[in-house]
């Protein structure tokens, strides 16, 4: 018994597959895939339902458009390139060593699963697991398994369904298959039809010499194809690993839903995908084409590396939200990166924080009502201008402190903007302020406490502050009937540069 | 069963009508609370701001009411946990937090106002914010302590947040054991909330006349439920403490 076990899956109509496959509510209607340049564009590939209508390959734009009910879409490359990433990549769960073996508009790929029978069962075992894998991503295959690498190629590319061959029967098995299914040239194929040569079986039942005598070397080539015997040297590919879906729309997508939904549809290929290798989905990176020519770019990184649909759906979801594209959107990619799956180690004295994957979506919420910069962790600037500090990204990090303060410090509140205020003084310190409602006494005053740093750039600062003790009169009643006094504790500052008081801030 | 087990069950069923368990403690719920890190303000409050309950700290500008919750937040982020800071107005001032002794790094601030959903000269929109964000940060749970600070928001504003939301509010915090602390010019959430403090200014200490080095406030005891020694209606307890400025610290050390 030979060693060798090939399994090739052949799925035709691929442009229409690729395109339709993300697109589930289009699929129940006829879909035809149209290539070339306009006016002269023809039908390269239809699902079934167009072929009932009478649609077939090579039609052109004019004649499709007169069948009542077909849609028509342009081809897209990118969208087929992504599609065959997609079969490669299920394929490489069931063996490491395959081969392209596509022609046309069809995707082939043959698979060497010698020895595989320990892991996977017998080949009718793993041929049911690989179609159905597929069929989850979308794609619908025809799977033929033989000893010879072209038969199993040949047989798939004939048949809708899976079809084991038995070793020696390869003969028997390709008999019936047309002619055409060998790579003819125009000038054979028309010998062979005038021989009265329609099927595999009559070209393996030909006599090879006379066949030699009179078509040449090739002949020998084809009757053996024929005949299932035809040797063949495997040339396996390197699949890359790369966690990318591309979606083509044949007319701009305004709504977020719609693209939600095919968002959706890809976040479960890429998870699954990251999964089949024991990954998570530590990134994912969002790229529009949008309709005038532009791109519009975002990333979501989420703080762990998940697998969750929901999770990373809702996180789009809040990404589209936060940051709408511009204009109608043309083509859709969702690229992903890779990470281990995490594990997270809960301590039985930790204290308890927020779920890291749940903060993610909290936190995507609220920059979504509060603006994007303005949430996260303040992080003091290394400067002495007054009040600097930036944001940076809200992470959860369980550490104690060692550092106790025991004595509570004043607190200031900051006014953004400040406040600017008209300033009376005497005697070289401020007596009295008065900002747009209300005027202030001032019955103490320290200072002035004067700091200036980056004067050899734009944003240099040059103020004086003063901490000031102020009383005001305000209404305590509605009708202002009664007036009550008040104190306050601020921070007024002088800005040199500009000869103006602001009050900044006020202790609190 | 001894003589005086009996004879208490004899009486308490004789009373059973009139008064049930009569003789039989009443189960006491001992309530959690977080330190405020102000030693005084601890004992007046018997412990601290309670777990898994609002409290609001009120008072007027310049009241140390900040001050307070600074050093409430200090004490819960040196524990570990995180906390948060919903910031109606934008005033939260970092440096302040910093010499407070609050992990910036395990503090969430969300600073509504500008941005987002929100435009100028429209307090509702920044109230909305603002609570829209503390009920997300609640449901999303694992906050030791939230801030919702609405110390720069008018009453005539802050007073018409509904019930309903501070009864939920309520809700959420005793299910996600965390202190939601309202800061505000008075009291907002009324019978939702298990505490409330006011505090009030006292004077400010100088240092020759010069140099302003802190200031001494005063803290009232306004409401607090299931308290453990609970008294008859009095004068409100109140305590003194004080908060040094930024810069008499530097001179200490």
């Amino acid at each position: 018994m030979s060693e060798q076990l090939y399994l090739c899956m052949h799925a035709a109509e691929f442009p229409a597959q690729a395109l339709l496959r993300l697109r589930p509510e289009m699929q129940p209607q006829p879909i035809a895939v149209l290539e070339g340049r306009a006016p002269l564009e023809v039908v390269c590939a239809l699902n079934r339902h167009a072929e009932r209508r009478g649609a077939v390959c090579g039609m052109t734009r004019l004649e499709a458009e007169a069948i009542a009910g077909l849609r028509l879409l342009p081809r897209s490359t990118q969208s087929e390139a992504a599609a065959r990433a997609v079969v490669r990549e299920c394929a490489a769960y069931y063996s490491p060593r395959i081969e392209a073996a596509s022609y046309g508009t069809a995707c082939s790929y043959v698979l060497d699963i010698a020895g595989t029978g320990r892991l996977f069962g017998p080949p009718e075992k793993l041929a049911e697991r690989l179609r159905a894998v597929l069929a989850a991503a979308g794609f619908r295959v025809s799977i033929a398994v033989s000893a010879n690498f072209h038969t199993a190629r040949l047989k798939a590319a004939n048949s809708r369904s899976v079809t084991v061959i038995p070793e020696g029967e390869e003969a028997a098995q390709l008999s019936k298959l047309p002619l055409a299914s060998l790579v003819l040239t125009p000038d054979h194929a028309e010998t062979f039809a005038i021989w009265g040569i329609r099927t595999l079986g009559e070209l393996a039942a030909l006599p090879e010499t006379d066949l030699i005598a009179r078509l040449g070397q090739q002949a020998r080539m084809w009757r053996s194809l024929a005949r299932g015997e035809q040797a063949h040297t495997f040339q396996p590919i390197e699949p890359e690993f790369a966690l990318k879906e591309f979606c083509e729309f044949e007319t701009p997508v305004e709504e977020m839903e719609s693209l939600l939904f095919v968002g959706a549809r890809m976040i479960d290929c890429l998870v699954a995908r990251a999964a089949s290798r024991a990954l998570s989905l530590a990134s994912l990176t969002v790229e529009m084409k949008l309709d005038g020519g532009q791109m519009h770019c975002g990333a979501i990184r989420p703080a762990l590396a998940s697998t969750d649909r929901k999770f990373l759906l809702k996180l789009l979801q809040l990404e589209f939200a936060a940051h709408p594209p511009q204009a109608a959107v043309l083509a859709f990619s969702l690229g992903a990166e890779a990470g281990q799956s995490s594990k997270v180690q809960l301590g039985l004295f930790a204290p308890q924080t927020p779920e890291p994957s749940r903060l993610d979506v909290t936190i995507a919420r609220l920059k979504a009502i509060a603006g994007e910069d303005r949430v996260g962790s303040p992080v003091l600037e290394d400067s002495n201008r007054p009040g600097s500090f930036r944001m940076s990204q809200f992470v959860v990090s369980v550490t104690t402190s060692t550092a106790k303060t025991d004595n509570p410090r004043t607190a200031l509140r900051r006014m953004r903007p400040p406040v600017p205020v008209l300033v009376t003084m005497q005697g070289g310190e401020p007596r009295r302020f008065r900002d747009a409602e209300r005027s202030f006494e001032i019955t103490a005053a320290y200072g002035p406490w004067r700091t200036s740093g980056c004067w050899w750039s734009t944003d240099g600062w040059d103020v004086e502050e003063w901490d000031v003790l102020a009383t005001t009169r305000q209404d305590t009643t509605r009708l202002a009937t009664t007036r009550q006094e008040t104190s306050i504790a601020c921070l007024l500052m002088r800005d040199h540069a500009q000869n103006a008081w602001q009050l900044v801030a006020i202790y609190d | 069963m001894t003589s005086a087990t009996a004879l208490r069950i004899q009486i308490e069923h004789a009373l059973e009508r009139r008064f049930p368990s009569a003789l039989t403690p009443v189960p006491r719920t001992i309530r959690e609370t977080a330190a405020t890190g102000i030693a005084v303000v601890d004992a007046l409050l018997e412990g601290g701001l309670p777990v898994g309950a609002i409290s609001e700290v009120v008072g007027q500008q310049s009241s140390g009411r900040t001050s307070l919750t600074l050093s409430f937040l200090a004490h819960r982020t040196q524990d570990g946990q995180v906390t948060a800071w919903v910031d109606a107005t934008d005033a939260f001032d970092p440096e302040s937090a910093a010499a407070n002794g609050v992990s910036l790094r395990q503090l969430l601030w969300v600073r509504c106002g500008s941005g987002g959903t929100a435009t100028k000269n429209k307090p509702w929109t920044r109230l909305d914010q603002a609570i829209r964000s503390t009920d997300l940060l609640l449901q999303a749970g694992g906050f030791a302590a939230i801030v919702l600070d609405l110390g720069g928001t008018a009453p005539e504003h802050a007073n018409r947040i509904p019930l309903a939301t501070w009864f939920r509010f309520r809700q959420a915090a005793d299910r996600t054991r965390c202190c939601l602390v309202v800061l505000g010019e008075q009291a907002y959430a009324q019978s939702s909330a298990a505490l409330v403090v006011e505090c009030v200014p006292r004077q400010a200490m100088t240092e020759g006349e010069t140099v302003l080095t802190g200031f001494s406030f005063e803290v009232r005891r306004e409401r607090q439920r299931l308290l453990h020694n609970a008294q008859g209606i009095r004068k409100a307890p109140a305590s003194t403490w004080s908060a040094a400025c930024g810069w008499a610290q530097e001179e200490r050390a």
